[in-house]
């Protein structure tokens, strides 16, 4: 092996520049590759970002507007889902895979705090929701059994809404990461811990808050948490409900989670006089097959980007080729006097591919690691910016670098790509005749 | 007979057909210190690459030792080159990046041996030719008399049966070329090396034990040559 190596050093040497040049084409096909990736990933990540946040076995479940006529009764009539379809939804009919339900109403109203306010909206909520949305409580806690029993005023906010009552700026996610200490007017340190067990202002009532959750950057939805029964009893919603959302079992592919909502939907439309295949009288979200799709476009999108990459290293790989070509034509007058001296083709077939190979795997690695760089240099740059839309905070790029499995996925594109750019070179130098070698110059 | 070759045709099809061996008997025994001679075009050259398994012929049958050489494949071939034949080339084909001690060494990459191992002996085979100053240089630093020397050392180091030269004194001047012909007797005498050279000089010639004429693809006279007799010229020199 080390001779190979010897042979191959030697070769090089000779001829430093021509290597150097064709090496930058490879590098810069990695360096391509690497930094699309990179770019994409963080694309992605920041599509994804809540999308982590929520359980991916629920359903939501809305009322919206009927689309066709049935029974008697005309089209465009809205649908109101109330406290029997929560009981239907929990009930025989769907045990099969519905486990746990709940189900939420919500009202505008504006919150505030002293001097200050927002608008938003209240949300009678169950203490079941923390699970299914994953909602993290930074301090305090969410509402419980007893709040709901008790039809307790007590309310949850979310991080931007403390800080926003607090008088504090909203930070953007970088400054979020490093720490969360603003000094108010007076220069007195004010968290938003601080908040809890005051009260808010929400509408004519006073609140106690008990808890502040992490923001939700997934949805830009001004929206504080009380318990169902409070909300229900002190804005009289009645028997109305905005959503049912349940937790199901069972449902594993695409398929049968269609099959499950088309039987769902048929059940509650009846139910409400519509159509029971009239798709805009009841909003189904299901969150597992919509992860299904994230994920297949996050394989679609990745692919894409290897192609891109693939095609800029072709460039780089052709002139490795073309370089080997050339190397061979020259040194056909060695190979003859290697053959005669007793090497066999594919001892020559070996030294150029093994040239080959090291040349596209050494410039593929300085181009590689140079991706790694940009991507860095992306990440503490663009990575730590967002851009603001509607009032919400969205990231553009959310951790943009690529792991260790693609630069062992590059590592064996270099490899292979080597081997190919060395191949009909190799065959050409293997298979010239010695007598003819012998007699090129 | 460590040579033997039976009714060897070979035509060349660039265009015109050319018959350049037009049925060849010979045989050359173990031991032998032959030249083949003839004029530019007589088919010796052609001659010196089937014997050095460089060329394949059409027709007839070739064997070493015992083993007929016909229809191998490129590998097979390169491995009995390696194994059997020596080769002596008129302008050297040393590789130029190459020292002189890995030029001689290669043969012994190609089959494998150890470094250390191939190294030790290409040194010894440097020093029996006296060039084991000369080890480190590269081609290119050396005159043509101590390159075709390092040209033998690689040609004897894999120890094969037969030594095959290719007009070995072509390049070099009168004085070399004595000394070369009289390195390779002493191979021939001391070693009992089978050498055949190929050549068109006749004082060359006479430095072998036996001549080969050869003419127009046909074998003409075989004259024993022990005697160093055979030409006019060749008695104390080789005519330039």
């Amino acid at each position: 092996m080390r001779d190979v190596f010897i042979e191959i050093w030697e070769s090089i040497r000779r001829n430093k520049l021509r290597t150097c040049l064709t090496g930058f084409a490879v590098s810069w096909g990695i360096f391509m590759l690497i930094v699309l990736l990179g770019a994409g990933n963080g694309l992605m990540n920041s599509f994804m970002m809540g999308g982590d946040d929520i359980a991916t076995n629920t359903m939501q479940v809305g009322g919206g507007y009927t689309s066709k006529p049935y029974d008697g009764l005309e089209e465009g009539r809205r649908i109101d889902l109330d406290e029997r379809d929560v009981a239907l939804t929990g009930s025989e009919m769907f045990s099969d895979h519905v486990d746990q339900v709940i189900s939420s109403v919500s009202t505008s109203a504006t919150v505030s705090y002293g001097k200050r306010h927002f608008s938003g909206s209240i949300e009678g909520n169950f203490p079941a929701r923390q699970e299914m949305d994953k909602i993290e409580i930074l301090c305090g806690r969410f509402l419980n059994e007893k709040d709901i029993r008790e039809s307790r005023k007590v309310v949850v906010l979310q991080e931007d809404q403390a800080e926003n009552l607090l008088g504090n700026e909203v930070r953007d996610r970088g400054m979020r990461l490093m720490g969360r200490r603003l000094d108010d007017a007076s220069g007195r340190k004010v968290q938003v811990r601080d908040l809890i067990g005051k009260y808010v202002r929400i509408g004519d009532f006073s609140f106690r808050v008990v808890g502040v959750a992490k923001s939700n950057d997934a949805s830009n939805s001004n929206t504080v948490y009380a318990p169902y029964t409070t909300v229900r009893t002190v804005y009289g919603k009645g028997r109305v409900v905005d959503d049912i959302t349940f937790t199901f079992h069972g449902l594993e592919s695409e398929e049968e989670n269609e099959a499950f909502e088309e039987q769902f939907r048929a059940v509650v439309n009846l139910r409400h006089r519509a159509a029971p295949d009239d798709r805009r009288a009841l909003w189904i979200w299901n969150r597992f097959t919509q992860n299904l799709q994230m994920n297949k476009g996050r394989g679609i999108l990745s692919t894409a980007l290897w192609i891109i990459g693939l095609f800029t290293l072709l460039g780089g790989i052709v002139g490795v080729s073309n370089i080997m070509l050339i190397t061979v034509k020259e040194r056909t007058h060695e190979f003859g006097i290697r053959k005669a001296i007793g090497a066999s083709p594919w001892a020559i077939m070996k030294l150029i591919l093994a040239e080959s190979v090291t040349i596209t795997a050494f410039f593929g690695y300085v181009g590689m690691f140079l991706g790694m760089i940009a991507c860095q240099i992306l990440d503490k740059t663009v990575g730590q910016s967002s851009i603001s839309i509607m009032d919400a905070q969205i990231a553009m790029f959310v951790n943009p670098t690529v792991g260790l499995d693609v630069a062992l996925e590059a590592t064996l594109v270099l490899i292979v790509a080597g081997s190919i750019a060395g191949l009909f070179p190799a065959r050409k130098a293997a298979q010239v005749r010695p007598i003819e070698a012998l007699r090129a110059e | 007979m460590l040579i033997e070759l039976k009714d060897v045709n070979k035509t060349y099809n660039n265009g015109q057909p050319l018959h350049v061996l037009k049925g060849i008997n010979l045989g050359i025994d173990r031991g032998e210190f032959v030249s083949i001679m003839g004029a530019s075009g007589s088919g010796k050259s052609t001659l010196l690459n089937i014997l050095g398994i460089l060329d394949n012929y059409d027709t007839g049958e070739y064997y070493i030792d015992g083993r007929l050489i016909k229809n191998l494949s490129e590998k097979q071939a390169a491995d009995y080159r390696n194994r059997m034949i020596g080769f002596i080339f008129q302008s050297y084909n040393l590789i130029g990046f190459k020292t002189a001690v890995e030029n001689v060494e290669l043969p012994l990459f190609y089959q494998g041996v150890a470094r250390r191992k191939r190294h030790q002996m290409a040194m010894e085979y440097l020093d029996r030719l006296g060039l084991a100053d000369w080890a480190k240089h590269y081609p290119n630093e050396m005159s043509g008399g101590q390159k075709q020397r390092v040209a033998i050392a690689r040609a004897l180091i894999t120890r094969p049966q037969i030594v095959l030269a290719d007009e070995p004194t072509g390049a070099l001047d009168s004085k070399t070329s004595v000394e070369i012909m009289e390195l390779l007797q002493q191979l021939n005498r001391e070693d009992k090396m089978t050498i055949i050279v190929v050549t068109h000089e006749s004082g060359v010639a006479n430095a072998t034990n036996k001549i080969v004429h050869i003419k127009d693809g046909i074998i003409g006279q075989i004259e024993e040559n022990f005697g160093h007799h055979a030409s006019v010229f060749g008695t104390s020199t080789i005519m330039k």
